[in-house]
C-alpha cells in the first residue's frame, strides 16, 4: 500500500458482533432504461461542431444557461432565447482527486473544477489542462476552452481548459 | 390552524459499521423498544394510532421494507406510510410524523416515526449510482464517457460534491485544514460519551486527523463520516396527551423542508445554477420559514442547542452560519474559543453528529431526536445549561434539500 492510501486507526472503540446468516444478491443497474429529451440541446451541439459556444436564456429572469436547459428553475418557463457566449471562463470551485493510474499504479493528483463561463449563470463540471500544477489552482482563476482538433458535436469537444493570464486588478 | 404537536420520547439502536448480529427488522425493533422504554405508560398496541417509516431507497437493495417489517414495528392493522427523500429521509419522516398529528384526523393522536438504514447489508456505491444514474447516462449520450465522469465526480460518492463545497467555503472563510480537523475532533470526542454513536474516539487530536491521507482535497480520510447501521424512532403526540405520557414534553413549534435548484451536476446534464455550492439558499429559506412559525426573531439568542447535519466538517461550519446562528465566516472562531463546546454558550452536535454516526436514512432524524432529548434532559451527553429551544437540521438530495425542526419546552401560541 502506498503512503497516500494508507488507512490509520485513530483510536476507534470497536465492538464485535455475532454474525447472522447472509445471502448474496445483485442488482443489475444496466437493465434499467432511462429516457431523456435532448431536443433542446441540438442547436448547442451543432454549434459545438463549429467550435462555437451558445447558451439559452430565460426570458423571465434573464439568466443564461450553459449548457442549455429545458426549463428555468426560478420562473418555470422554457428558456427560448439563444445567446452567443465566449470561450473564456473562471474556476467556480475545485477539488483535487487522487486517482490511481491504471497502467503505472501511481497515485496522481488532478484538479477537478466547476467552470463558470463568462456571461452565464450556471457552472458545469470540467477538467483543467493536465500540466496545471494543483497548487496553482484557485477560485476565480481565468481559463479558456481548449478544443479538440476534430470536433464531433458532443460535450467532449472541449477537451480541457487552459489557464490564461490573469489581468484582473483585484486579485493579487 | 393545526394542533400543537409534542415529542414525548426518542429512541436509538446501537450504531456500528456492521451490525451483523441483527437483521433490518430487528434493528428497527431495537430503536422502537428503546423509544417506548422511556414512556412506560404508553401501550404500543392501543395508544399508538399511526406509523411513519422511511429509509434511503436502494441502499440495502430491498424495496418496500416497511411492509415486511410491519410486525416488528407493531403496525399491524394501523395506518402506515413511508416517505423517503434521500439524505434527508429522517428529517422528512419526522416532519411527516408532525403533519400526521397536527392535521387533527379523527382517531389519530399518537404517531410513531421510524427511520433506519442498514448500510452493511447493501452496496452504498450501487445505491448512489442508482441516484445519479439518470444524470450520468445523459452526459454519456452527450459525449462524456463514463470513465471521465467517474474521475470528475470521484466515483460518484457524496464526497465528490462535498469537496467542491469545502473548497468554496474554505476560500470564503479563509480557514485552513486545521480548522476542519478541529470540528472533527469536537464531534468524535463528543461521540465517545454517547452510547449509540459509531466512531467513538475519546483521545483524538488535531494532529492525528491531519496525519491521514487525502481522499479528495481538501477532505482527508479522518474527516469523513462513516457508513453505519442504525435506526431511530420518535413518538409524536398531541399537547394534551403528552402531559400524561412524560415529564417534560418537547413541543414542535416550526418545521420546514425546502429544496433549491440542484447543484454540481444539474438535471439533464445542464450544469448547476448554484455557482457557489456553499451559498445554500435552500437552507436559509428553510430556517426563515421554521423560525417564523416558531416565533424566533434572534436565532443566536433564542436557540440554546443546535444539531446540524454535517457529514463533512466544512458543512457543520457552513450550516451554523446559514441557519442564522453565527455571522457569515465566523463559525470557525466559535470552535476555537469554545462557544460550541458542551459547557459553551451555544452547544452544537453534542451527540457526535453525522460526522461520527451516519446511518443515512436515520441520521437526519437523529438530529431532531437528540435536540429533543437535550430539552427533556435525558440525552447521553447532556449539556450543562438548561435547554429551552433547540433545532434539528437535515440535508440531502442533490446538495439542495434542507429540513429543519424547531423545538421548545413551551408550546407556541403566536400563530395559533
Amino acid at each position: 500500500m502506498s503512503k497516500r492510501t494508507e488507512r490509520k486507526d485513530m483510536g476507534y472503540i470497536k465492538k464485535d458482533y455475532v454474525k447472522t446468516r447472509t445471502m448474496p444478491g445483485s442488482w443489475y443497474l444496466s437493465s434499467y432504461k432511462y429516457k431523456f429529451n435532448i431536443s433542446h440541446m441540438q442547436p448547442f451541439l451543432k454549434k459545438l461542431k463549429e467550435k462555437k459556444l451558445i447558451a439559452n436564456q430565460c426570458s423571465g429572469c434573464n439568466r443564461v444557461f450553459y449548457p442549455p436547459r429545458l426549463v428555468c428553475g426560478q420562473c418555470l418557463v422554457k428558456p427560448d432565447r439563444w445567446v452567443d457566449i465566449r470561450d473564456t471562463a473562471r474556476v467556480a470551485t475545485y477539488a483535487i482527486a487522487y486517482l490511481k493510474d491504471a497502467e503505472t499504479g501511481e497515485v496522481v493528483e488532478r484538479p477537478m473544477v466547476l467552470v463558470h463561463h463568462d456571461g452565464t449563470d450556471t457552472c458545469n463540471i470540467a477538467e483543467l489542462h493536465p500540466d496545471v500544477d494543483v497548487k496553482d489552482t484557485y477560485i476565480g482563476m481565468p481559463i479558456k476552452a481548449h478544443w479538440r482538433e476534430t470536433t464531433e458535436g458532443g460535450m467532449m469537444d472541449i477537451e480541457y481548459y487552459d489557464p490564461i493570464e490573469d489581468d484582473a486588478k483585484d486579485i493579487k | 390552524m393545526g394542533r400543537q404537536v409534542a415529542i414525548v420520547s426518542a429512541g436509538f439502536s446501537e450504531h456500528a459499521s456492521k451490525r451483523s448480529d441483527v437483521s433490518m427488522p430487528e434493528l428497527v425493533n431495537e430503536a422502537i423498544m428503546d423509544c417506548l422504554k422511556k414512556v412506560p405508560s404508553v401501550d404500543p398496541n392501543k395508544d399508538i394510532d399511526a406509523f411513519v417509516n422511511g429509509n434511503m431507497p436502494a441502499f440495502e437493495g430491498a424495496n418496500i421494507p416497511e411492509l415486511w417489517m410491519t410486525d416488528w414495528m407493531g403496525a399491524r392493522n394501523k395506518p402506515l406510510m413511508r416517505v423517503t427523500t434521500g439524505g434527508t429521509t429522517g428529517g422528512t419522516v419526522a416532519i411527516a410524523g408532525y403533519y400526521n398529528v397536527t392535521a387533527g384526523l379523527p382517531g389519530i393522536d399518537t404517531v410513531l416515526a421510524i427511520a433506519f438504514e442498514q448500510q452493511s447489508q447493501g452496496d452504498t456505491a450501487t445505491g448512489l449510482a442508482s441516484v445519479a444514474y439518470g444524470e450520468i447516462s445523459i452526459l454519456n449520450t452527450l459525449g462524456i464517457s463514463y470513465e471521465t465522469l467517474g474521475r470528475l465526480l470521484s466515483a460518484g460518492a457524496a464526497i465528490g460534491v462535498a469537496a467542491y463545497q469545502a473548497t468554496n467555503y474554505m476560500s470564503k472563510a479563509r480557514i485552513t485544514e486545521e480548522d476542519l480537523a478541529r470540528v472533527v475532533v469536537h464531534n468524535r470526542r463528543m461521540a465517545a460519551k454517547n452510547w449509540w454513536a459509531h466512531l467513538r474516539m475519546p483521545n483524538l487530536t488535531i494532529e492525528e486527523v491531519l496525519d491521514t491521507p487525502y481522499v479528495q482535497y481538501p477532505l482527508r480520510y479522518g474527516m469523513l463520516c462513516p457508513a453505519s447501521d442504525g435506526a431511530c424512532a420518535m413518538l409524536f403526540t398531541t399537547e394534551e396527551k403528552a402531559k400524561d405520557m412524560c415529564d417534560i414534553p418537547v413541543y414542535v413549534n416550526g418545521v420546514a423542508s425546502v429544496a433549491n435548484e440542484t447543484a454540481v451536476l444539474g438535471y439533464d446534464g445542464s450544469g448547476s445554477a448554484q455557482v457557489d455550492p456553499s451559498a445554500q439558499i435552500g437552507a436559509m429559506r428553510s430556517s426563515e420559514l421554521a423560525y417564523a412559525q416558531a416565533g424566533i426573531s434572534f436565532p443566536r439568542k433564542e436557540i440554546d442547542y443546535a444539531e446540524v447535519y454535517s457529514p463533512f466538517p466544512n458543512q457543520e461550519l457552513m450550516w451554523l452560519e446559514k441557519l442564522g446562528l453565527f455571522e457569515e465566516t465566523t463559525a470557525p472562531q466559535m470552535y476555537e474559543n469554545g462557544t460550541i463546546a458542551l459547557d459553551g454558550d451555544l452547544p452544537v452536535n453534542c451527540s457526535g453528529g453525522v460526522n461520527s454516526t451516519n446511518a443515512i436514512g436515520a441520521s437526519a432524524m437523529e438530529r431532531p431526536a437528540v435536540a429533543a432529548q437535550q430539552i427533556m434532559g435525558t440525552a447521553d451527553n447532556q449539556v450543562k445549561k438548561t435547554v429551552h429551544t433547540s433545532i434539528g437540521h437535515g440535508w440531502g438530495g442533490s446538495l439542495n434539500l434542507c429540513t429543519l425542526m424547531v423545538m421548545s419546552d413551551e408550546p407556541q401560541r403566536k400563530w395559533r
